[in-house]
């Protein structure tokens, strides 16, 4: 008896102590956070509670040494995570660059594309660098800063039936897209009729489609494109849908500190062809040299026409994907 | 098969860090909540009216509420509502807190319950005092069939971050999804390898801890 | 929060809504298909199939759905196995429900007593005849509350639907915001919708527990 209730407070004990060690470690933890909250806590209770600052300025994220970038870790080649568990592609070259230039640490945070908005009202992140499109809907929830990549719409399909035109699609038939996207709202508002797969991140609409759940998958053009070089069995059956658009670093609402800094950024990394360098290191793998001058934007000058971009490059380079993708873009817009 | 793809590089060591992640949160979120659990459970056998009224309240909206709708409206909702921004993991922690507080409560006010007045009333009888009661007769009891039960909330707990990669945190499942998608060229079927070794981890890490809390429960039965 | 914005959102959460009450209701369906069988063959040990229920009952009991419906979802088609994300959930439900289910009903199996086989048996009743009218009647009436519960917890889970592309409560929600960024107005509709289908579900649970326990006391 005696020794059985001996057990039974040694297993009471026990369990009391692990959970005052667990809950001492968490407090330490969320110490460390409350001195990254107190900062933007202090600032907002000077504020009204409407326009409530929920972002760090440029000074507050030098002081702290710190500072939140939103990425993607499922989207090969533009932000992924390799099998180190070190974050590569093309947007983050371009956010080493900046955590370098700042002077501070840089804290990747997994995004994933309908989440983009909400991290940045939220002031969950800083900067969102995940292949973001530069859109009027997002430009008035979010401040977006200068380009650094051209971008379209694209659809990918399987190669033995190949979608070139979306009026192909059957009603029967799956479109996949993911969810957050440019896609997803240009199908949703032109193409109400068209049934849509929505998945909330790059892997797994991406298994999807390779599983064949879907006829074709819609996304930027960058990402179709990559995706049809990289996988043998599919083809870009539409390279270009849509408007032009781009893609740019985007801050929170108001914070133009941030936002200059970018900006001058962007400008003086143009004179040393950066997002060239940036090309050659991160994408020239998967899109070989053809689509350099097409897909990057340097010092935040966007070419007023693709003709504009090819003349730049030699005249063997411009290949015959590039002006196919130019021919079809001024079809799309000739159409509207 | 693709299994292949985890012996690269530090992928199989990602993939316990990531099933770290989801473990921490589940242990901190049960320590808060076998204490705040006891504290609420003891206040609930009580029965006094305000009290009743409040807490039956919450516990129907942890029943009814899936907890992927509460870590939306910590994570995104507060932040909106409140303008604090809390980091993901601090939400998960207080909506697993939250949920698990509930089920604590319930338990021990079961607990409480259940034993006889007649219990007290002999303790009395043969001369203990009031405290010797509690510390000798009613709490082992109570002690005996918390400890199953909360074990067994454990498992739960753990199951149940799995969601905690729909707000962004990266776990286990984040880290599978990103290793396919690195490795999708060399590795199609990479799917099936990563998503069954994470099912037989998350296994591995359960099992045990439910089969323990079985034992306890049938030892302690009588 | 904007009322304009929350009525253009309802269609959308009643379309979803009903995907979310179909697929959940099959899964339960399934589930207590699955949950009696694996039960049965357990209780009478049955050899062969009792240990593949054991082993069934174990892992299902002990993974999260998630995991389970990803590997169903984007595992299997690898191996030459590819299912619709809606079989995929009702499927996935249903194998979960399953595992929990047969436990439920296995202690309501063992909450009968073994003096009732033996009265029934001498009273001349075939094995058939006491199965299906002693022994089982009185395992489903003791598992109702166990199986309420889990029908409350397995309606709730249908949240992770939304992993698998389907298009149900918690998607739409998640979808909405991603594409209009009204945050408030989507959760807010979210938690009606959720408080539709579950608080029902859990008042008739709790009408029903409270009747069992009578029961038992023996009134």
């Amino acid at each position: 008896m005696k020794k059985n209730n001996l057990k039974k407070i040694l297993a009471a004990t026990l369990t009391l102590a692990l959970g005052v060690a667990t809950l001492t470690g968490c407090g330490s933890a969320s110490a460390k956070e409350g001195s990254a909250e107190q900062t933007s806590s202090d600032a907002s209770a000077t504020q009204e509670q409407s326009d409530s600052k929920v972002y760090r300025t440029l000074d507050e994220i030098k002081e702290s040494g710190e500072i939140n970038i939103g990425v993607f870790s499922d989207k090969n080649p533009f932000g992924y995570v390799d099998e180190n568990g070190e974050y590569q592609g093309y947007d983050v070259y371009f956010a080493n660059k900046l955590g370098e230039d700042l002077g501070v640490k840089i804290n990747f945070v997994s995004t994933e594309a309908a989440s983009r908005v909400e991290y940045l009202e939220t002031g969950k992140v800083d900067i969102v660098l995940a292949n973001f499109t530069v859109t009027e809907e997002r430009a008035e929830k979010v401040d977006f800063a200068l380009p650094y990549m051209n971008v379209a719409l694209g659809v990918v399909s399987p190669k033995d039936k190949v979608i070139k035109d979306l009026s192909e699609i059957k009603p029967d038939d799956q479109v996949i897209v993911i969810s957050g996207t440019t896609a997803e709202t240009y199908l949703e508002k032109n193409y109400p009729d068209i049934k849509l797969q929505k998945f909330d991140t790059y892997a797994t609409a991406k298994t999807s489609f390779e599983n064949g759940t879907g006829v074709a998958w819609a996304n930027d053009n960058t990402e179709v494109i990559a995706y049809a070089i990289e996988n043998p069995g599919y083809e870009v059956g539409i390279p270009s849908l849509g408007s032009q658009d781009t893609i740019a670093p985007a801050v929170s609402k108001g914070n133009s500190t941030l936002l200059d800094w970018i900006n001058g950024e962007i400008e003086s990394l143009g004179k040393e062809n950066f997002f060239h360098a940036d090309y050659e290191a991160t994408l020239i793998d998967t899109y070989g040299k053809d689509y350099e001058e097409t897909l990057v934007v340097e010092g935040g000058k966007v070419a007023d026409t693709s003709s504009e971009a090819s003349s730049d490059s030699s005249e063997e380079a411009s290949s015959a994907a590039s002006s196919d993708a130019a021919e079809a873009s001024t079809e799309a817009s000739s159409a509207k | 098969m693709g299994f292949e793809v985890l012996l690269k590089g530090n992928n199989m060591l990602r993939l316990l860090t990531g099933l770290g992640v989801s473990l921490k949160i589940s242990f901190v979120s049960v320590a808060i909540s076998i204490v705040l659990g006891v504290i609420l459970g003891i206040l609930m056998a009580l029965k006094n009216p305000v009290i009743t009224v409040i807490s039956r309240v919450y516990l129907e909206i942890v029943r009814i509420m899936p907890q992927m709708v509460l870590l939306f409206i910590v994570y995104f909702g507060t932040t909106k509502a409140l303008g604090i921004s809390l980091e993901a993991e601090t939400a998960a922690v207080i909506v697993f807190s939250f949920w698990g507080t509930a089920e604590m409560a319930d338990l021990v006010r079961g607990a409480l319950l259940s034993i006889p007045a007649i219990q007290y009333e002999s303790s009395i009888s043969l001369g203990l005092n009031r405290l010797q009661t509690y510390r000798y007769v009613i709490v082992p009891q109570i002690i005996r069939r918390m400890i199953p039960l909360s074990i067994n909330l454990i498992t739960r707990m753990i199951k149940t971050t799995s969601l905690v990669m729909m707000i962004g945190i990266v776990e286990v499942l984040k880290v599978g999804q990103q290793i396919i998608e690195a490795n999708r060229k060399a590795s199609p079927t990479a799917a099936f390898g990563v998503f069954l070794v994470i099912f037989l981890l998350y296994f591995i890490a359960c099992w045990p801890i439910s089969m323990l809390s079985r034992y306890l429960e049938k030892k302690w039965e009588n | 929060m904007n009322l304009d914005v929350i009525i253009s959102y309802i269609p959308l959460y009643i379309e979803a809504f009903i995907l979310t009450v179909k697929i959940g209701w099959l899964g339960i369906l399934l589930a207590l298909v699955i949950g009696l069988f694996a039960a049965f063959v357990m209780h009478f040990k049955i050899p062969f199939l009792s240990g593949i229920s054991l082993v069934y009952i174990e892992l299902f009991r002990n993974t999260p759905l998630l995991v389970q419906l990803f590997f169903i979802y984007f595992g299997l088609p690898k191996v030459g196995l590819t299912i619709s994300a809606e079989t995929c959930g009702f499927v996935g439900l249903g194998l979960l429900g399953g595992s929990y289910m047969a436990e439920v009903f296995r202690s309501g199996l063992e909450s009968v007593p073994k003096s009732q086989t033996e009265s029934a048996l001498a009273l001349g009743l075939s094995r058939k005849q006491l199965f299906l009218s002693v022994i089982l009647p009185q395992a489903i009436s003791q598992s109702v509350p166990g199986i309420l519960a889990n029908v409350i917890f397995l309606l709730k889970e249908t949240s992770v639907f939304s992993a698998i592309s389907l298009m149900d409560l918690m998607f739409t929600a998640k979808d909405l915001i991603g594409l209009y960024y009204d945050t408030t107005e989507a959760l807010f509709l979210l938690v009606i919708f959720y408080i539709i289908m579950l608080l029902p579900v859990s008042v008739i649970g709790s009408i029903i527990e409270k009747k069992a326990r009578f029961r038992t006391l023996g009134v």
